[in-house]
């Protein structure tokens, strides 16, 4: 008698099965419990979290090489074809374009002149400048729920929960978790994003809503606010927490659907700078027990490590954030 | 060291995933995708082990580097793990259909479903423009992932020598 294929009769069920869908129901449910707690927004949870992205960072800050050569790579790959393209063209535009500047900063310089004399005869004081700390987008953490990014700066640089974030072009975000070595930065287009704004030269206040996009939801204008597009968009300060007249985006679209196309281009961040900007509200996002600890979250930076700051990376042209600024602190009780 | 492969490729996959690869908005669901891809196409493999438990602590790693609330990418992973196993083993490599067609309905389902969860967790509806994108991206590209893997896990994309010569006789 032949002896029976073994696999007609006899399912492959390993031993070990029953084991494991009852490990999978509880990877399932556990799951759900952390879905549940992220939701609340548990503290022990949040610390965790903390430590571990702090863990990653070198991982994160290798895996970044890489991707930023090959961005950087494409850019000057699209460069070198625009120019050769033609090059004629390019080479006047950019002669133009240096003219204009030239021009803007013959203006900018008599304009500080003459907001330093009137200054002096107010006999107005004198604004703190504002400290900032220069990082590299090491992680662009983006997926249905978040728009965020890591840069490759932390406590131990003087960061603290709430600072203002901008590169080169405008404001890019605050920061809303810091560990010892890197911190995350909310882009401004995300959906938790909401911040108070000026728009255009009559100031008018409105609030710049994240919701995923590219661009954001400019809403809560007040009736017969005299916006258009092409308004240029700024920080008003108002929250405390931003200081006054960061440069954001401007305002694009038609009538009643205003939304603002942020300067700063979210999809590729590389060099960003943390404004060192202490206003009462940021004392409250402090954690327990952290205020004990000195130096990391210290309001005044201390200036050795200042100047190492200001000293890497590209520099930031913040001088107009700090001429736009007026007095924050007053501003600020003002507007509440 | 095998034994890890499927584990490895799909951390490196998630810290890859974590790269400023300046993506546009629209497309920042393809690559978290990729990675539940990836552990679909494992568990699918013949010979290979990726337990659902290391599946589960891959997608909380994407989790916690995405920023995201904890659980969403396990749960996603997870799933993937599961189903990953009921189409039948790739051993043939003449079921791409199969394997394709389930994946198809599986990134619909979960695709649907993140956006639900999603819309859920803020309590409003979330933009399903780019989770849509991300879910197309996806089942256009499983066949060249599903082969890379193999390859990475044989070396040879078709079938191997031994294979050939056993049919051949």
């Amino acid at each position: 008698m032949s002896k029976r294929s073994p696999s007609l009769f006899q399912r492959h069920r390993p031993s070990w099965s029953a084991p494991v869908e009852l490990l999978s129901f509880g990877l399932y449910f556990l799951c759900a419990v952390l879905l549940v707690l992220s939701r609340v927004g548990h503290g022990a949870l949040q610390d965790a979290r903390d430590e571990l992205v702090d863990l990653s960072a070198p991982f994160l800050e290798l895996a970044s090489v890489p991707a930023i050569e090959v961005r950087r790579a494409m850019d000057r790959a699209r460069l070198y074809v625009r120019v050769h393209r033609d090059a004629v063209a390019e080479v006047d535009r950019l002669a133009k374009e240096n003219e204009e500047l030239k021009q803007w900063r013959w203006r900018t310089q008599l304009l500080e002149r003459k907001v330093a004399h009137l200054r002096k005869l107010l006999h107005a004081a004198e604004e703190p400048a504002l400290v900032y700390a220069t990082g590299q987008v090491i992680a662009d953490a983006r997926g249905p729920f978040v728009r965020s990014a890591l840069v490759n700066l932390g406590r131990n640089d003087g960061l603290r929960i709430g600072y203002a974030v901008i590169n080169g072009d405008g404001l890019v975000g605050r920061t809303i978790e810091a560990g010892d070595n890197i911190a995350r930065v909310l882009l401004l287009n995300d959906l938790n994003s909401r911040i108070p704004v000026l728009v255009g030269p009559r100031a008018a206040r409105g609030l710049a809503l994240g919701d995923n996009s590219a661009e954001l939801q400019l809403g809560f204008l007040q009736d017969g606010a005299g916006v258009s597009p092409g308004d240029e968009v700024y920080t008003s300060g108002s929250d405390g927490v931003f200081p006054r007249g960061l440069r954001l985006g401007v305002v694009v679209g038609e009538p009643g659907e205003y939304r603002i196309r942020p300067f700063a281009e979210l999809d590729s961040l590389d060099a960003v700078s943390v404004l060192f900007f202490d206003a009462p509200a940021l004392k409250r996002t402090d954690p327990e027990g952290l205020a004990d600890r000195g130096g990391a979250l210290s309001a005044t930076p201390d200036p050795e490590l200042e100047e190492d700051r200001t000293a890497g990376g590209p520099q930031v042209p913040l001088a107009p954030v700090a001429a736009i600024s007026p007095p924050m602190a007053s501003q600020a009780q003002t507007d509440q | 060291m095998t034994r890890f492969l499927p584990a490895f490729s799909i951390l490196i996959a998630v810290i890859a995933t974590a790269a400023p690869w300046g993506l546009p908005a629209d497309a920042t669901f393809i690559l978290p995708l990729l990675v539940v891809m990836m552990v679909f196409c494992w568990r699918a493999l013949p010979g290979t082990e990726l337990h659902p438990a290391a599946a589960a602590i891959l997608g909380l790693l994407a989790d916690l580097l995405s920023g995201g609330p904890l659980g969403f990418w396990a749960l996603m992973c997870l799933i993937a793990a599961t189903v990953g196993l009921k189409p039948g083993s790739f051993r043939e490599r003449r079921n791409l259909w199969k394997q394709w067609l389930t994946w198809t309905a599986l990134i619909s389902v979960l695709g649907l479903f993140g956006w639900l969860l999603a819309s859920l967790y803020y309590l409003r509806w979330i933009d399903w423009w780019p989770i849509l994108l991300g879910v197309v991206a996806s089942i256009v590209i499983f066949p060249f992932v599903l082969y890379g893997l193999l390859w990475v896990w044989t070396g040879h994309i078709g079938h191997s020598r031994r294979t050939l010569f056993r049919r051949a006789s």
